[in-house]
């Protein structure tokens, strides 16, 4: 309703320009509150080839003013010449006749001008965006892997993915979002690789977009995604453009934003969030390696507390009688049940995790003095939780910093809880059918179309890069669960 | 409707929760259990000795002046609830999930009540199968109550050291309460039950290191408990009592054993006055091959590969190098071996008229069912009547690291 009133009013940007050069540039005043703006700029020059008068329309703060002065101001009043476009030196200039398409043009970067005596405004892009330099990844660390990572600059990004994959065929689509303040989401994808119905999926979910301002691909993530309430997240965030570079040559689709240092990949399965872009880089046995390491630090870190909970509880048959024994002597003076030990020791390592997250840096070596202390050494001799309780719950919460993937390590980390919980209830009958469930919904999930464990389950044509990846000269296939245009790779 | 469903069946998980559930520091671990005869027929006495978990735990400091465990004797009808009655006295709930062993009295064992009283192991999920029958000469609250192990003081680890060791060496054999179950039920075959005691009794004076049953071995310093030898149990009944020698023959005949090798020695043959100390090993399995006739004597075949390191020759007779000697010595242990086989043997057939090897295994195959397996009646029919031949194959005779002995001769120059 609100949304339908706000379009149902007259809106000043839908008036087309007129022939006076003071009407327009009255209006155009007006419509960018000239004056009270401070980095609004109004220039009025007298050009030189027509003796006409042309106002200059522009945010200071926004341009690169070497540019307008050598591009635009030096040439209007010195060169001659029989129009305008043989004058401005500068790459391109556009035309456009209402006042809807200037403000948009001013808003991101251009220098418009308005000639006397003309109903057509010419805008030049002489944006000149503030940003960081590229610089190394912070989140995807990797020993043998290039060290570039995206930044918060849009070109920028589209020029470290063309870098990495050089194909006429390599699309960078604009596809234009927010009501207000309008951005461009970028969607990249291989024309004759990729598969149309996700395209055409992701295209419309964009422009169905009915909001004010999206202000980067953090939160475009939220605004596309299938379910916002489930526990997975189904699209994959990475701040590296060799990781993009690759999906997107397997024929996925890739989304930029300008202000992310990151893109989105879709559709995604639960191998995407497995996965580190290293694997590749490493030899087959090492990557390998890697991986089954990183698969067992998954398990680890989803089960090991739970398993505790409902071994101590109601199995401890299972527990060889050393081990029972050094258990049962370190817990007779912990005054708590088991689960409550463990959520105690799981929430405090939360809390360390979540602080250390938000404090600011200098203050950074306090947390892990004060966690160290408070959880490895004075909750055991204060008899709070057993020593073995801190192990276990250590050993999960490092496990869990080996899932890379900050999606996947939210989910864990959930799930996690709910697995004690259920452990709790029955012992490992629960814990069992708990875990059952959760692989359960995995199996159900789809992204974008695509079920989330393909291609293990359902089964497609592809590398059978799941848990284990295959010889890199082995791999003849692009993942079939997309079903793209082009399925072989090789050969 | 949907909804109040899953509401409903959600709701019934925290409403059913937790059953069955019990902390760990909540239970008294049983180590071993002992039952005993008392005057009253269908009266036990029942020793429980639990494990204390503070010592031996270098986690907590403030157990380290306490006992090592915890051994409480009563009066009961049944294994089971007698946990309950044990409460008066110890703290916590009785687990037997981490249950070790369980001593019999051999007065208990002779009686033939021990069966009544062990069939609650079979009902009850708590008592393991792989819980080994010990039966103690003496009564086994006294054993329980004397056995003080110097050096594993924490009672699981005693029984579990003991216990491999003193099987793997052969002179106990494998007593699983499961194998005791599957051999009385099975109606064939005698079960060996491991035999210990803590007294000593007069020591034996020409035993060599086999030769002894518990309580002889004439040992100084360690703990009093001796493990050696082995009860013999027919239809849930003891009878007799075998040997450390007869029971390592008994291991070997038996391919269900498991057993590594084993030292042993011989008397030289060519100088009675020492005996040659050997490792014998048995690496392949036993071979038992069974011919069933019906109306006629049945030919049991038992073919023993093995091997025969020579450790020590205390004679310092040549037996290396010289080439008679050494084919002396692989025709004579073998004959020795074969003598002390087919000597139990003999008694088997003629004393207890079933074998305690577990031969009936191998002649299963003959019977269609288990009627006619019945019928035929291995224990008083077809074993004690059967031609057993014991064939020792020796496979390979070594003489250790260094062929030659010290010349006895130039050392005494």
């Amino acid at each position: 309703m609100f949304f339908k009133k706000k379009k149902q009013t007259e809106d000043p940007k839908e008036v087309p320009i007129s022939n006076s050069l003071e009407k327009n540039t009255k209006h155009l005043k007006q419509l960018f509150s000239f004056g009270l703006n401070k980095d609004f700029s109004v220039r009025e020059i007298t050009a030189r080839y027509s003796n006409k008068k042309i106002n200059l329309f522009f945010y200071s703060s926004i341009v690169n003013s070497t540019k307008i002065h050598e591009g635009i101001i030096r040439p209007l009043l010195e060169a001659q010449g029989d129009d305008l476009t043989t004058i401005i030196t500068l790459e391109n200039i556009k035309e456009s006749k209402d006042f809807g398409e200037v403000v948009d043009d001013i808003n991101s970067g251009n220098i418009v001008l308005f000639l006397e005596d003309s109903n057509k405004a010419f805008s030049v892009n002489v944006a000149d965006f503030q940003h960081r330099g590229i610089e190394k990844p912070e989140n995807e660390n990797a020993v043998k892997a290039p060290k570039e990572a995206f930044t918060e600059s849009l070109y920028v990004n589209i020029s470290l993915i063309r870098k990495r994959f050089h194909d006429k065929q390599l699309i960078a689509e604009a596809k234009p979002v927010g009501a207000r303040s309008k951005l461009d989401v970028t969607v990249m994808y291989i024309k004759d690789v990729v598969n149309n119905e996700v395209l055409e999926n992701v295209r419309e979910r964009l422009d169905n977009l009915t909001i004010d301002n999206v202000r980067n691909i953090e939160s475009l993530e939220q605004y596309i995604e299938d379910r916002p309430y489930s526990i997975v997240s189904s699209l994959l965030y990475t701040e590296r453009p060799d990781r993009a570079a690759s999906y997107l040559e397997d024929g996925y689709i890739v989304l930029l934003m300008e202000n992310s240092s990151a893109c989105l990949i879709l559709p995604v399965t639960f191998w995407s969030f497995f996965h580190s872009e290293e694997d590749r880089y490493l030899r087959f046995l090492f990557g390998n390696f890697s991986r089954l390491i990183r698969f067992l630090a998954f398990l680890i870190s989803l089960l090991i507390s739970a398993v505790y909970v409902s071994v101590t509880n109601y199995h401890n048959e299972m527990i060889p009688p050393d081990l029972l024994l050094a258990i049962v002597s370190a817990r007779e003076r912990v005054p708590f049940p088991v689960v409550f030990e463990i959520m105690l020791m799981e929430v405090s390592f939360e809390l360390i995790r979540e602080a250390g997250l938000r404090i600011p840096n200098p203050l950074g070596p306090t947390i892990g003095i004060v966690g160290a202390l408070i959880i490895g050494q004075a909750a055991v001799e204060a008899n709070i939780v057993s020593p073995i309780v801190v192990i276990i719950v250590a050993l999960s919460g490092l496990s869990s910093f080996a899932v890379a993937n900050i999606s996947m390590n939210y989910t864990i980390r959930l799930t996690r809880f709910i697995f004690i919980f259920s452990a709790a209830f029955f012992g490992m009958l629960t814990l069992t059918g708990a875990f059952l469930l959760w692989v359960m919904y995995l199996a159900s999930l789809r992204s974008f179309g695509v079920p989330f464990l393909a291609p293990l389950s359902p089964n497609f044509q592809s590398n059978r890069d799941t848990i284990f990846r295959k010889m890199i000269k082995n791999e003849y296939f692009r993942p079939g669960q997309l079903k793209p245009k082009d399925m072989r790779k090789k050969g | 409707m949907m909804r109040k469903l899953l509401m409903f069946t959600v709701l019934l998980v925290p409403l059913a929760g937790c059953y069955d559930q019990t902390e760990v520091e909540q239970q008294s671990y049983v180590i071993a259990i002992g039952l005993d005869k008392t005057d009253d027929e269908g009266t036990f006495r029942i020793t429980f000795q639990a494990a204390n978990p503070e010592v031996g735990s270098t986690l907590s400091s403030g157990g380290s002046q306490e006992e090592p465990r915890e051994t409480v004797t009563l009066e009961g009808n049944d294994l089971i609830a007698a946990k309950d009655t044990a409460n008066s006295v110890m703290t916590k709930q009785i687990a037997l999930d981490h249950t070790k062993v369980v001593v019999v009295s051999e007065e208990l064992a002779r009686s033939g009540e021990f069966l009544r009283i062990i069939q609650a192991a079979t009902r009850t999920t708590e008592l393991r199968r792989s819980v080994q029958i010990i039966v103690s000469k003496e009564n086994a609250s006294d054993f329980l109550k004397n056995n003080q192990p110097l050096l594993e003081t924490r009672p699981h680890k005693y029984y579990q050291y003991m216990l491999t060791r003193a099987t793997q060496t052969g002179i106990i054999p494998e007593s699983e309460i499961h194998r005791f179950f599957q051999i009385t039920e099975g109606d064939a075959d005698a079960f060996l039950a491991i035999y210990a005691t803590t007294e000593q009794t007069e020591p034996k004076e020409t035993g060599n290191e086999d030769q002894y049953i518990a309580g002889e071995i004439p040992v100084e310093g360690g703990n009093p408990t001796q493990f050696m030898g082995s009860a013999v149990f027919v239809e849930g009944k003891m009878i007799d009592i075998l040997s450390g020698q007869e029971t390592r023959v008994a291991n070997i005949l038996d391919d269900t054993m498991d057993m590594e090798a084993l030292y042993s020695t011989f008397p030289d043959p060519k100088d009675k006055r020492y005996r040659i100390a050997t490792n014998f090993s048995k690496d392949r399995p036993t071979d038992v091959k069974i011919e069933y006739h019906k109306n006629q004597p049945t030919k049991i075949n038992v073919t023993i590969p093995f091997t025969i390191e020579v450790v020590g020759v205390p004679s310092l007779v040549d037996y290396s190098k010289n080439k008679e000697n050494r084919k002396l010595l692989e025709a004579y242990i073998p004959k020795l071996a074969e003598e002390q086989a087919n000597n139990l043997v003999k008694k088997t057939q003629e004393q207890y008229k079933t074998d305690i090897f577990y031969w009936s295994l191998y002649i299963r195959k003959y019977f269609t069912s288990i009627d006619e397996y019945e019928k035929a009646d291995w224990n008083n029919k077809i074993y004690p009547n059967a031609e057993i031949n014991v064939d020792y194959k020796l496979k390979q005779l070594y003489f250790g690291k260094m062929i030659d002995d010290s010349n006895l001769g130039e050392v005494r120059d």
